[in-house]
């Protein structure tokens, strides 16, 4: 067998394996080293003396000594922390009395909760429960359509792994070579673009049809500004400012990203004191589930580095290249072939996965097309929305399934994400017609 | 017996990964210093930079045994969700031998020599003057690909066990993501109104 054909193989079969649902960071790690040892077999040669061995080993430590991916733990420990602050009800309830004017307004506080929180903490499940649980039944309880109710909590959760700082873009950074500080200045106006769209679908929506929104009644709002101007103090001011903080240190050059989220996991930790939610097993809990999240991730990284190193030795790269090369692509054809295979791969596959063993494949291609891979990394982004919020397999929907009244059916909340899924869509053409949505503000700030 | 020898391994993996996972707090707070001695007091330190690394990588790699332990790697676990226990059994103690042993060996046996000829001449960090020893880092991969091994012979045995009686033996549990955490209330909750 040639070594082409070897990594046609390699490539065919782990496909295949993946779907048989072991932990996917060892069977990347299991195959490079079997077909590594077959690809650099010299006869004669000691067992022990394979250069696979050294490959193995060298892109352990590369990982371990990774400075980009030190963000993640930290980012990750942030995250978990601010999920354990108790922030969550005072912000929708301060939300939800200063919003109290627009049509729609619990919906939109909703949204806009969801997104700040996910933007915080940047882990999806927890943020689509917890509203789930706090914000699903008031809309409902208030007389909210159960589509709209649940289209809102789906969709606003999923932008935490858009918008800034978001662990998803430190991934893709770390598999593209992009510079995250770049990526994080490129996805900030797509990524209010899309939270700016789900609004207006909103306000537009519960404009035309108020029923679908009926308006709280007087005595539950009638709450003076002055008092409203301090509940907005108390819980919306400190995470905007950590965020912005954290956001802004990167994104001004004052500190790397993993310096910044150091800064953003201690202001966490202060956070959780000040709502007095600080406790010895809550920091625990904190702790262990960062361990666990960033094994996940980093193991993943260890197996795809070990396969993708064997993978290109084999000439596996070149035979993709010529492959699509040879299909006659035009840069329009080639991003949306590499953005359906993006969508369709959403389905079963979480976007860790994605993003670590599937857009390196992409990645080579770029230069061959003229598409920047930062650019190609919004694109990305914002297509991993979907992988959430797309039947069968929408993880948002399952999650708030999981928790919502028995009543609301699983098809309901599917119904209500297909408007938010339309917006990711529209997001991604006007991304793709008006490419200075992404390249504004990397070159403002960093110029070409 | 046999089912306190497997929630030992757990408890072995999980007390590593626990004494490990406090490298976040110790990461969090240095580089916080670190931040504060250089924008406040225009002093910034020698070994900030090594030793952010070093606690990340010390911090997952180590952690690879715990999170197998609570099954918390990622799997494309479409279809395997579907089947019945003992199917599940049977296809992942197939893939234990071909998927999760080679590699593990291969990370134990790797690992052993790179940390060897690392610690032969004491490897120390190239990236300040201060020479922050880091062949303690490379002496984790052998390490930690022990302690996947140890947590993998757990996982193989369990999978005989299911194989035998039909449903998953128990794991050991420590915490819980919030979402799951909460789902599990709310089932809990609803069988106790289901059931008055």
């Amino acid at each position: 067998m040639t070594n082409p054909q070897l990594a046609l193989l390699m490539l065919g079969s782990f496909i295949f394996i993946i779907l048989a649902g072991f932990p996917i960071a060892f069977t990347l790690m299991a195959m490079g080293v079997m077909f590594g040892y077959y690809a650099y077999y010299v006869p004669g040669q000691d067992f022990f003396d394979s250069r696979v061995f050294y490959l193995l080993s060298q892109n352990t430590f590369s990982i371990m000594n990774n400075d980009v991916l030190t963000a993640v733990p930290l980012f990750l420990f942030m995250g978990y922390m601010i999920e354990r602050s108790n922030i969550l009800d005072r912000l929708f309830h301060s939300l939800q009395v200063a919003l109290r004017a627009i049509p729609g307004a619990m919906a939109v506080a909703a949204l806009v909760t969801c997104a700040l929180f996910a933007t915080a903490t940047g882990i999806v499940g927890a943020v689509v429960t917890l509203m789930g649980l706090l914000a699903f039944p008031a809309m409902l309880k208030a007389g909210y359509d159960q589509k709209l109710s649940s289209g809102v909590i789906c969709a606003g959760g999923t932008l935490g792994i858009l918008i800034p700082p978001s662990i998803m873009l430190i991934v893709y950074g770390a598999t593209s070579a992009v510079s995250v500080v770049r990526l994080y200045a490129a996805a900030l106006v797509p990524g209010f673009l899309l939270a700016g769209l789900y609004v207006a679908y909103v306000i537009v929506l519960t404009t035309i049809k108020p029923k679908l929104a009926p308006k709280l009644p007087r005595e539950q709002t009638d709450i003076p500004w002055s008092k409203v101007a301090v509940m907005l103090f108390q819980a919306f001011v400190p995470l905007a400012v950590l965020i912005l903080s954290v956001l802004g240190a990167i994104l001004f050059g004052l500190a790397t990203p993993s310096e910044a989220a150091a800064i953003g996991a201690l202001g966490a930790m202060v956070l959780a004191m000040a709502y007095r939610a600080f406790t010895w097993g809550r920091l625990k809990e904190a702790v262990f589930l960062t361990a666990r999240t960033s094994a996940m991730v980093c193991w993943l990284f260890v197996g795809s580095w070990t396969f993708s190193s064997i993978f290109s030795y084999l000439g596996g790269e070149g035979l993709i290249k010529d492959f699509v090369l040879g299909l006659n692509l035009n840069t329009l054809t080639f991003l949306l072939l590499s953005q359906l295979i993006i969508f369709l791969l959403g389905w079963p596959l979480e976007w860790s996965e994605i993003i670590i063993i599937f857009v390196p494949i992409f990645l080579p291609l770029l230069p061959h097309f003229n598409v920047d891979p930062m650019f190609f990394g919004i694109l990305v982004a914002l297509n991993l929305q979907t992988s959430f919020l797309t039947p069968p397999m929408a993880m948002s929907a399952y999650y708030l399934k999981g928790i919502a009244p028995k009543h609301v059916l699983l098809w309901t909340i599917f119904k209500g994400c297909f408007p938010f899924l339309a917006m990711v869509f529209v997001t991604m053409f006007l991304v793709y017609v008006f490419p200075q949505i992404v390249f504004w503000l990397p070159n403002l700030f960093y110029g070409n | 017996m046999l089912q306190k020898f497997l929630i030992g391994i757990d408890r072995f993996s999980m007390a590593v990964g626990h004494a490990f996972a406090w490298c976040i707090l110790i990461l969090t707070l240095g580089t916080s210093y670190e931040v504060f001695m250089r924008y406040v007091l225009n002093n910034p330190t020698s070994w900030a930079f090594d030793m952010s690394y070093i606690l990340y990588g010390g911090l997952f790699i180590m952690s690879g045994a715990y999170a197998l332990s609570r099954n918390a790697h990622v799997r494309g676990d479409v279809l395997f969700r579907l089947l019945r226990p003992r199917a599940q059994a049977a296809i992942e103690l197939v893939l234990y031998f071909i998927f999760f042993y080679p590699g593990v060996t291969a990370l134990i046996i790797a690992g052993y020599g790179y940390a060897h000829d690392s610690f032969g001449y004491r490897e120390v960090s190239v990236n300040s003057p201060v020479g922050v020893p880091i062949w303690q880092l490379k002496a984790l991969i052998p390490l930690a690909g022990t302690m996947l091994f140890i947590q993998g012979i757990a996982q193989v045995i369990r999978c005989i066990l299911c194989l035998q009686t039909g449903h998953w033996p128990s794991q050991l549990h420590d915490v819980e993501e919030l979402e799951s955490m909460l789902q599990h209330e709310h089932e809990a909750q609803a069988a106790e109104k289901g059931g008055q």
